[in-house]
This record gives C-alpha cells, sequence and structure tokens, in this order.
C-alpha cells in the first residue's frame, strides 16, 4: 500500500486541524493565602440550580409583548429589522463553521402569559406561580450571553471557556480551592441529580481541570433508602480506626515520593472524608427528621414534583452542614437535555417548570424561615436562550445572544431586574454579562477574587476573571 | 538534535521532535519493578506475582523487557484485559429488560458468546479489519460459521424490542463513533452542524442496516432457544425502504424519496459495491443441521425413558397406595403419556426425513410422498398426545371441582383453567392437517450484501479514519491520554491531534501489518516513550513548567486502574483470582460470590456491580473513554467492600507462616519492598495488637493503598 495515498487527507480537516492557539502557560503565580477569603464574605455557601438544555428567556423572567404584536411576521417587517445587522449576531458568536447556524426570522409568540409580583412588580411568567411569591427576594440578569449556540455551552457555562479550548476549572472548584471547609465530616462541593451528558461536556461542569481532582465536585445520590454505598465497615470501629491510620502514614511517605501526583494527594483526602461520610451522609439524607410542612413545601408529597424536591431539600440540609457549594442539575435526558425546546416548547417548558417551580420556592421559603438565605447565594442558571423566531411550528432553537438568570439571598440585592435585551429579546443590549461575570458574583460574595486565584504555570485570561454584577448587590 | 540518542524505535522520534520544539527533555527510565508492574497491568489486567517479578528481575539479557512484553502478549490473560477495552468501545452489553419475566428488551440473550470472540479474536490476533467484517457481516461471509456468527453480537446487541428506530439510531451512531470516529448522530435531524454530512448521508449509512434483525440459533446439546444458542443478525427483508425523517420526526418519512445505502462522500471513495449473498441452507434453515435433528430425536427418546418411568411409579403407587381411585386415574394417565411418547419419535423421523427429502437439491422425487407419511405420522402422535392432554386436564377439572376440605370452596380460577385446558385438548384433537410441521423456521435464501460491502469500506486500507481511530484508542490505554483527544469524534468538532504526523505513521503501521494489534502493542510498549517514569523529579522541573498537563510526553502519565482492574487485581494478590474464561455472564448480585474475572459478570445498564461502578466502569449504553475520578465512595469500597475484607484475611493467612511477613505484603500487593520508613511504621502497627489481626489489617490497608491502584 502506498503510504502517501493512505495519508492523503481528505481535505476536510479530518485529524488536520490547526491545535488552536496556545496558551501562554508561564504566567507568574500570585501569591494567595488559601484557605482564607480576600475580604470579608456576604455569603458562606452557594446552591446553584442548573437547568440543562437551555430555557427560554422570554417565557419565563424576560416578557417580550412586541414578540406577540409581530408574531407570524418575519423579523424583516417590523421595526426591528436591523436585529440582524447588529454586528453582534457575529461577534457575540464562536462558530466552529462560519454562516452555518441559521437566524429564524419568523417571530414566535410568547407562549404564556406574565404577572407582576412583589412589591418591586417584577414580572414572572405564569409559568412559575410559586417562585414568583418570592420575586422580592430575586434579583434577575436579564443580558446575559455566552459564544457557544451549541450545547457545549453548558459546560462553558460553569468553566467559563469554550467547549471548544477544552476543560477547565469550574465555577464549584475554585470555590473549593480557595476557600476552606466548614465542615469536614462532608465534602465542600456536592453534585446533585444526574449530571449533563458527555455530548456536552458532561463530568467537566463539574470537574476541577488542572486544580486537581481533590477539587472537582462530588456526585451524592438522594436516595433516603440506600444514601451511602459500603457505607458500613465489617470491622469494629477501633479496627477501622487504626487501618486508616496506618493507611495515611503510608500515603503520606508516598507523597514524599511524588509531590506532582494530584490524585494521590486527592486520594489521601477522599480517605479522609469517606471515614467521616460514613455516618455524616446517611444521617444528612434522612428526610424523615423533616415535618411534613416542610416536605409538602418542597413538594414530597406530589410525583411530580418528588424527584427535584428531594434534591432542593437535601441541598438545604447541606447548606444547614455546611457544604460550601451545592450544584444541582435539572433535566439530565441523556442528549442535550429536557429544556431543549427545539419543538413543543409550550407544552415542555410547562411540564418541566411544574418540575421545578415549587421545590425552588420552596428552598427559598425554608432557606428564609431558617435564617439561612442571608448567608446562602442561590443561582438559579441555564446554558443559553432560546430564538424570538420560530423553529418549525411550535419551537424555539438554541439562543446566546440574550438570556436571564436570577440569584438570591447571600447578599443580593432583591426585587432587582438589571440588564435588558432588546424589544424582541434577541440581543442583550444593556448592561451585558458574560458567563464569567455570574462567577465573579459569586466569588465577590463568597470574599474571593479571582484575579488571586491562581495556579503557577496556568495562565488566566481576562476574561475568565469576569466582573462581579455590583448592581445587583445589597 | 539533542534528544535523538534517546529514540529506541519511530515513535520515540516524533515525541522527540515535538518536544524538541517545545524545549521539554524526557525524564529517565521507570525502574525496572515499575515497569514490570505496569506492562502487566496494561497488557494482562493484574500485578505480577512475586515469582513474574523476581523473574523478570533476575533476567539480566538485554532483551529481557522485550521477553517480558512478549510473553504478556501470547498470554491468554491478555485477551481477557483488552477485550474489556473493546467491549467499552463496541458497547457490551448483557440482555436486558425484565429477567424475571424472562423478557428480553435490549440488548439480546447469550452476548456472551460475543464476549467471548471478543477474547479468542485477541488472543490470535485476528486483524482488525477482519474483526470489523465479522462483527458487521459474520453473517454473510461465514454464513455456516457459528464462531463467526457470535461476532454479529457488535448488532444483535442493539435490538430494542419496542423501538425499530432507536435500535437502527444505535446501529448507526455508534458504528459511526467507534468505528469511523465521526459523530454522523448530529445528521439525524438536520444536516450536520460542524462536518460535511448531510441528513440525507445518514439516512443512507442507516440504509445499510435496514433489513437486519436478530435470531437465536441452536447450537449442539440445547434444543430450548431460551437456554442457549447463538445470538447473531440476518437479513430479514431488503424490501423493507429507508426514508430520510424530516426534522428526525418518526411520524414523518419522507416517502417520496426512497434512499439506496451509501457512505458520506466526504469520506472519500465510491460508495462500496453490493453483492446479494445466497446463503446455504444451514444458514437460512438452521434447524436443518444434523445435530438439530440428532438432539430433538434424543430429546424424544429421553421422553419416552421418562414416560416409562413415570408409568413403572405411577403403578408401584397405586399397587401400595390400596388401589385407591385416584391412583388408578393417574396410572391410567401415565399409560397415555408413555403411548404418546412413543408415537413422537416415528413422527419426529418421519418429519425429518420429509424435511431433508423436500431440502435436497435437488429435491428427491418421493419428497412428497415423504411428506405424506410425516403428515400422517404427526397426526398420529397428535392425537395421542391430545388424548393424553384431554385426560390430564379432566382430572385437573375433577380436582378443581372438589373442595379440598370440607366447608372450603372450589378455586373457581382453577376450574376455568382446568375447564380451558380440556377444551383446547380436544380442539387440537379436530384441527384439519395441512402438510406436516417442518422442524424450523426457514428464512430468506439470501443476504443484501449491505453490511458486508459497509464493513469492507470500513475495513479498507484506504479509510482515511478507521486506523487512526482504532490507533488512537490504543494509544489512549496504553499512555493514559490519546493523541485525538476527543476519541469519538475526529470531525472539526473533537480536537486536534497533538501528535498529527505519529497517529499518521502508527495507523500506517498497523495497516501495512496486517491490522495486527498485537504488533501495535508491541510497537508502543517498546518505546522510551512507554517505559519512562511517570513522576517529573527534579530533572523534570523544568518541563513540568513548560507543559504541565504533560501533553508531549516528557514523562509518562501514571493512571488508576480501570474498575475490572482495581477487583481482579484484589483477587489476584490474594491468590484467588479465578482466570477461567468463556461462558454465560454470571448474575450481578452474585459478583462478591465469585472469583471470576470482572468482564465476566453482567454487564447491563439497569444492574450495575456497585462495586465497579464506584470505580467509573463503563456505561454499556456508550463508554469511548472511562472517566477516572478520585472520589470518597471509592474508598468506601476499598475500606467497607466484602471484597477487600475477604481477600485481606485470605491473603493475609497464606503470608502468615513467612519469615518477613511485611515485606511478603509490601511485595505482593504493591510489587515492592517497604522502605525503611514504612517498614518502621509497620512494626509499630504490630506492636501491642494480636497479631493475627494486625496482619489481616496490613494487608487490608495495602489494599487501599494509593500505590496499589496506581499504574505508576
Amino acid at each position: 500500500m502506498n503510504r502517501r495515498t493512505f495519508l492523503a487527507d481528505t481535505g476536510m480537516g479530518f485529524t488536520g486541524l490547526a491545535l488552536g492557539a496556545l496558551l501562554n502557560r508561564d504566567g507568574i503565580a500570585r501569591a494567595a493565602t488559601l484557605g482564607q477569603p480576600h475580604f470579608a464574605p456576604k455569603a458562606k455557601r452557594v446552591i446553584w440550580l442548573f437547568m440543562i438544555g437551555g430555557v427560554s428567556q422570554m417565557e419565563t423572567f424576560d416578557p417580550k409583548p412586541e414578540l406577540n404584536k409581530y408574531a407570524g411576521k418575519s423579523i424583516d417587517e417590523t421595526p426591528y429589522k436591523d436585529t440582524l445587522d447588529n454586528p453582534l449576531v457575529k461577534k457575540n458568536l464562536r462558530e466552529v463553521i462560519t454562516g452555518l447556524h441559521k437566524v429564524h426570522p419568523k417571530i414566535f409568540p410568547m407562549q404564556v402569559g406574565f404577572g407582576k409580583h412583589g412589591q418591586s412588580g417584577m414580572e414572572i411568567s405564569d409559568w412559575w406561580p410559586n417562585v414568583a411569591k418570592h420575586a422580592d427576594k430575586l434579583a434577575v440578569v436579564r443580558s446575559m450571553w455566552t459564544t457557544d449556540n451549541n450545547h457545549g455551552a453548558q459546560m462553558q457555562f460553569h468553566t467559563g471557556r469554550h467547549v471548544l479550548e477544552g476543560p477547565f476549572p469550574t465555577l464549584g472548584s475554585w470555590v473549593h480551592y480557595g476557600l476552606g471547609s466548614l465542615n469536614d465530616n462532608l465534602p465542600q462541593f456536592v453534585v446533585l441529580g444526574d449530571p449533563i451528558d458527555t455530548c456536552c461536556g458532561g463530568l467537566g461542569a463539574h470537574g476541577a481541570s488542572y486544580l486537581g481532582p481533590e477539587h472537582a465536585g462530588i456526585q451524592l445520590d438522594v436516595n433516603p433508602e440506600n444514601p451511602l454505598a459500603f457505607a458500613k465497615p465489617d470491622v469494629s470501629a477501633g479496627v477501622q480506626q487504626k487501618e486508616f491510620d496506618l493507611l495515611k502514614r503510608f500515603n503520606n511517605l508516598s507523597a514524599v515520593e511524588y509531590p506532582d501526583d494530584a490524585s494521590m494527594r486527592a486520594r489521601i483526602k477522599s480517605y479522609e472524608l469517606a471515614f467521616h461520610m460514613q455516618t455524616a451522609v446517611p444521617e444528612l439524607m434522612r428526610f424523615e427528621q423533616e415535618t411534613d410542612s416542610t416536605r409538602s413545601l418542597y413538594g414530597l408529597d406530589q410525583d411530580v414534583t418528588r424527584p427535584f424536591g428531594e434534591m432542593c431539600l437535601a441541598a438545604r440540609r447541606m447548606a444547614e452542614r455546611g457544604v460550601r457549594f451545592v450544584q444541582v442539575f435539572h433535566g439530565q435526558n441523556g442528549g442535550a437535555g429536557k429544556w431543549d425546546a427545539h419543538s413543543k416548547l409550550k407544552k415542555t417548558h410547562t411540564e418541566l417548570c411544574a418540575q421545578v417551580d415549587k421545590p425552588i420556592a420552596g428552598l427559598l421559603a425554608d432557606l428564609k424561615q431558617r435564617n439561612l438565605l442571608e448567608e446562602t447565594l442561590v443561582v438559579w442558571c441555564t446554558e443559553f436562550g432560546r430564538t424570538p423566531g420560530a423553529q418549525g411550528s411550535d419551537g424555539r432553537d438554541h439562543h446566546p445572544y440574550g438570556f436571564s438568570v436570577w440569584f438570591a439571598g447571600g447578599g443580593v440585592k432583591g426585587g432587582t431586574v438589571h440588564g435588558a435585551t432588546d424589544e424582541l429579546g434577541f440581543h442583550a443590549v444593556e448592561n451585558r454579562h458574560y458567563v464569567t461575570d455570574v462567577h465573579a458574583t459569586v466569588l465577590h460574595q463568597l470574599g474571593l477574587d479571582p484575579r488571586r486565584l491562581e495556579v503557577p504555570g496556568r495562565k488566566r485570561l481576562d476574561i475568565d476573571f469576569g466582573e462581579p454584577i455590583r448592581a445587583i448587590l445589597a | 538534535m539533542k534528544t535523538a540518542g534517546w529514540s529506541r524505535n519511530p515513535i520515540d522520534a516524533f515525541v522527540a521532535a515535538t518536544q524538541e520544539k517545545k524545549g521539554l527533555t524526557p525524564v529517565a527510565p521507570a525502574a525496572a519493578r515499575v515497569l514490570a508492574r505496569r506492562v502487566f497491568l496494561d497488557l494482562v489486567g493484574v500485578p505480577p506475582s512475586r515469582e513474574d517479578l523476581q523473574a523478570f528481575l533476575a533476567d539480566r539479557s538485554p532483551n529481557a523487557y522485550e521477553k517480558l512484553v512478549d510473553r504478556l502478549l501470547d498470554d491468554p490473560r491478555y485477551g481477557q484485559r483488552w477485550g474489556r477495552h473493546w467491549m467499552d468501545i463496541w458497547r457490551y452489553s448483557d440482555w436486558y429488560g425484565w429477567r424475571k419475566g424472562n423478557d428480553v428488551r435490549n440488548s439480546s440473550r447469550f452476548m456472551w458468546r460475543w464476549r467471548d470472540w471478543i477474547v479468542e479474536s485477541l488472543n490470535a490476533d485476528k486483524g482488525y479489519d477482519r474483526m470489523i467484517v465479522e462483527m458487521l457481516a459474520g453473517d454473510e461471509v461465514a454464513p455456516e460459521d457459528p464462531q463467526v456468527l457470535r461476532a454479529t453480537g457488535f448488532l444483535a446487541r442493539n435490538f430494542s424490542k419496542y423501538d425499530r428506530h432507536g435500535w437502527m439510531q444505535d446501529a448507526v451512531d455508534h458504528t459511526a463513533m467507534g468505528l469511523l470516529g465521526i459523530t454522523l448522530k448530529c445528521a439525524r435531524c438536520h444536516d450536520h452542524k460542524y462536518d460535511a454530512f448531510s441528513q440525507k448521508e445518514y439516512y443512507q449509512f442507516r440504509a445499510f442496516f435496514e433489513p437486519y434483525q436478530v435470531r437465536v440459533d441452536r447450537v449442539p446439546g440445547q434444543t430450548d432457544i431460551d437456554k442457549d444458542g447463538v445470538a447473531r443478525v440476518f437479513d430479514e427483508d431488503t424490501k423493507t425502504p429507508t426514508y430520510k425523517l424530516i426534522g428526525g420526526d418518526i411520524q414523518n418519512p419522507d416517502k417520496d424519496h426512497p434512499l439506496t445505502p451509501g457512505v458520506p462522500a466526504i469520506l472519500g471513495g465510491a460508495a462500496p459495491e453490493i453483492k446479494s449473498v445466497s446463503l446455504p441452507v444451514a444458514a437460512y434453515y438452521p434447524d436443518h443441521r444434523g445435530f438439530v435433528h440428532a438432539d430433538l430425536l434424543t430429546q424424544a427418546r429421553n421422553e419416552i425413558t421418562a414416560a416409562e418411568e413415570g408409568l413403572r411409579k405411577a403403578r408401584e403407587e397405586f399397587e401400595t397406595g390400596g388401589k385407591a381411585r385416584k391412583l388408578e386415574d393417574k396410572m391410567l394417565l401415565a399409560e397415555k403419556a408413555l403411548t404418546a411418547a412413543k408415537a413422537a419419535v416415528p413422527a419426529l423421523e418421519a418429519r425429518i426425513a420429509a424435511d431433508n427429502a423436500a431440502h435436497s437439491a435437488p429435491p428427491a422425487p418421493d419428497a412428497e410422498a415423504l411428506g405424506t407419511t410425516a403428515r400422517k405420522a404427526e397426526r398420529q402422535a397428535g392425537i395421542l398426545k391430545a388424548d393424553e392432554n384431554i385426560y390430564r386436564a379432566q382430572l385437573e377439572f375433577a380436582e378443581a371441582l372438589s373442595a379440598p376440605k370440607p366447608g372450603e370452596v372450589a378455586d373457581e380460577k382453577k376450574i376455568a383453567a382446568a375447564q380451558k385446558r380440556v377444551d383446547a385438548a380436544k380442539a387440537a384433537l379436530t384441527q384439519a392437517a395441512e402438510g406436516y410441521t417442518p422442524i424450523g423456521k426457514v428464512y430468506a435464501d439470501s443476504s443484501s450484501g449491505r453490511r458486508l460491502a459497509l464493513a469492507q469500506w470500513i475495513a479498507s486500507s484506504r479509510n482515511p479514519l478507521t486506523a487512526r481511530v482504532a490507533v488512537n484508542h490504543i494509544w489512549l490505554r496504553h499512555f493514559g491520554k490519546a493523541l485525538v483527544p476527543s476519541v469519538f469524534d475526529f470531525g472539526r468538532n473533537g480536537r486536534a491531534p497533538t501528535h498529527p504526523e505519529l497517529l499518521d505513521w502508527l495507523a500506517t503501521e498497523l495497516v501495512s501489518n496486517g491490522w495486527s494489534m498485537k504488533k501495535l502493542h508491541r510497537l508502543m510498549l517498546t518505546s522510551n516513550t512507554y517505559r519512562m517514569t511517570s513522576t517529573a523529579g527534579e530533572a523534570g522541573a523544568a518541563s513540568a513548567k513548560l507543559d504541565p498537563d504533560n501533553t508531549y510526553y516528557w514523562r509518562m502519565n501514571p493512571r488508576r486502574m480501570e474498575a475490572e482492574i482495581v477487583r481482579d487485581s484484589v483477587l489476584a494478590v490474594a491468590g484467588q483470582l479465578d482466570t477461567t474464561a468463556n461462558g454465560p455472564e454470571i448474575d450481578a448480585t452474585g459478583a462478591d460470590q465469585t472469583a471470576r474475572r470482572s468482564l465476566y459478570l453482567q454487564h447491563t445498564p439497569d444492574v450495575p456491580v456497585q462495586f465497579l461502578k464506584t470505580f467509573d466502569s463503563a456505561n454499556p449504553a456508550e463508554c469511548y473513554e472511562r472517566n477516572e475520578s478520585v472520589v470518597p465512595h471509592q474508598a468506601l469500597a476499598m475500606a467497607n467492600s466484602q471484597l477487600s475484607r475477604k481477600q485481606a484475611k485470605a491473603l493475609a493467612a497464606r503470608l502468615a507462616a513467612e519469615p518477613q511477613f511485611i515485606q511478603s505484603a509490601f511485595e505482593s500487593i504493591l510489587g515492592r519492598p517497604p522502605s525503611a520508613a514504612e517498614l518502621a511504621e509497620a512494626d509499630r502497627f504490630f506492636t501491642g495488637q494480636d497479631a493475627a489481626q494486625a496482619r489481616e489489617s496490613l494487608v487490608h490497608v495495602l489494599l487501599n493503598h494509593n500505590d496499589f491502584v496506581t499504574i505508576r
């Protein structure tokens, strides 16, 4: 066989792609005293609620009456025809192939009504009757943008980097890296619910990348029947204690041999944690300790709300016990995610909102009544929004140009609406925020300055740091 | 080139060239015992025994290491180790659905035969190209060879009882990702967003698979295909058209444009020529094979023996039981059963004779006469069987009617069921006979040849992707990192190769060496790149700064053992591992009760083996690369599982009599002696403790040691 024939590429780039710009790796580490906040924190912990697939902004927290007015018309036929000429259409997007992604020009009306809620009169869609009761606790940011128009945006939302650049440390892992523990018996960064699919970053959305596996999120099953596998030793507590002690001595001796082995460090820590988790995790999952009224607050008495309700309740119990960062996923479906409403948006979003609305409202109410909300920052988010134009007859496509997230508790100013998209909900036009601004806000409330979180030899880019969204802070 | 002297083979030259450009310096070779443990775990999936290690360390010949590599490649455990890797990529799954109800909803029964084929093929170093052909089209290249038919488990695995579209989708998506490294799946609903695959091409690819179905063929010695058989694919209906599903919607096929099979144009080469394959009788009529006839006859004759024994017992009971009316009834039933069983044999013989005549080429002149004879014999046997059944049903009916004890009511359900059986048996008597019943099902006597054409195109030396994708998978599993990090996506949305020339060269080597995987393993394992130490140390400090992720292989990557290797190694160091090959999957719930290698445990998405799952075992639905997490759950599994405690006890007992217990324990488990500091710690541990408990604890601790699960 002719080697050259075999090697002849097919001309379309398989295996022949030029490596993307290499990061400059010789950055100089800035001294940071790890384990201590850089300044006085407003919040102690974070509950991060991520909706997988891309929630529609104009059917949740960003009403767009103009969509109803021009329903069925092409964007060109409206007073907003210059929307598509906006340079952001290209600039905002990091496309893999230029121009491949189509804009859907035919305007799709809002699929749900909105009402004004709370003292603030915040507009929230009718699919969120329970969360709406907490309008005065929410700070909604309507002007988010990201760069990936596909579901790699899920990982991007957690790392701040486009999926093509590979995995990077996630927000939760930075928090873990930057702050000490509040409770040595439980992991500091917990993941609840099924993580995003491999298609879209998989475990990378709660990974630690170069920070090392000891800083990665730890998945816990919310299953009160069987809270933790292998939790019972079949030797006496005394024997087990002795074995763990000896193991630690051995591993520490070995760690001297392999000082650069991050997995070794992670394993030593995992044994320390495991020892305590044997009792702490089953205790954590003892939901029968909760009153009936608390249980129904989270919707544990309804089939529709129970699965997510149990996660929200577990998140509160973790917050109480000092878990620093609880990352809760909703909507895993072995692919792009359940919120990915390319068709039947009305039906699917109605169902999905019903699954999470009560549990989230219950979480906010419960944190409040236990005086935990002030020190617990709750973040509700998704990877991108959805197109103002219709996809097919009844769906909306991916939309990285403008979408909404919200914060509550943890020192944010409730009843705030910050930023805006244009009249069609297309571009974020006022107070635009890239995803790392959300990260910076979270870190800021925890008393961390992202610019002081660096690892030797790992150059970070300006875009990695973001800026805290100060307008929503109390 | 300053690292020129370092190169031992062309792999090193490619690696060194990049290092030179980046200003990186490779670190020193690993110590012999570290290298030995690494290569044992990599090739056979268990650490070297103390004897293995001593033998290697004692071998002073310059090619001692090369000899070890060759020996391990010839070791039958190699196929088991690498079989599990390919089972990940090829989505091995035992059947699942509703096991209690014996209801196969996904995958197929007897997938274990495909697993055994994988292990055997690897051990025999069957060419990768041939393996692809056998997996995709074994029924078309070797229609009469059950050994080859096992390979089509690759496709039988996609079976889905209620979802034909999902089944086809899996066949397309995973053939494309697993063998070609392309995400054709993204073109199911619309043209691919990144690569030049049209939606039409997606469905043209599906057309290769459209006619295939799954069936189970009998194997010698078992007539019940629920109990044993070969699950294999075959083309059932070549007329089924393939349509593009508009928007991927199964309700919306584009019926105006039926599609013919085709491969994506961008991958080059004309569409392979499809030639229909005409099948031999043994393939389209598998129950016409001699052993099936023989097994059925044996079974029928055994039934006579059983009926004779039944009658003898019934008579005895009648005599000893005071000649009770009930016992007389039973005796009469046994007589009828024997009569029926005796008639069944000539009926079966006549049917076989008729089948033989009908399927000989050309058909025998007496075929029709033999058919008539068979029909009569079958009818006669049928009447006698019905007579037996009626009598039995009547007895049951009478039994159901009579309440067992005074005061109790007869069970109405039982009565109704018994009545139903009486009626059914009577109906069988009056049914008109049309011809005789052939011995088994006759399938289509030709196959479309579509899958063979596809397989030959994929396994062609001119396919730009096949060899590269395979090489990348093998490299990943030896070096802990892939040359193309997105192992299932070589397209534009994937990641660029770190060493494109090396990838190309290795792919060419694979092809020009007859697609021999063993030669490729040998090439990789004997490189200097593979033999380096995995730690940076002082010498690597500068390189660590320049390339902290070790993208350019200036040191070896330490890895964590995969789930199966953790379990197998725990058993192996305790001397308990049972390396018996082949056979049906072992129930997942019985994992703690067996010492067989983990690849023989049931592997399905619904019932995971908890210990293996904790260590990131493969998701049977899709696993192109294992995750390598370090989480407290693993610590708990090692600390608290029955497995590690039981094996710790076993090993502690085995080593108890050795003069230097601590040294022996370290060498058995970690493959190295303890350091002075470790020895001191261990000595201290024994002080003031019950010695037996201390021995068990020490062994248990070493099984939990980070160095145990780490491949350095």
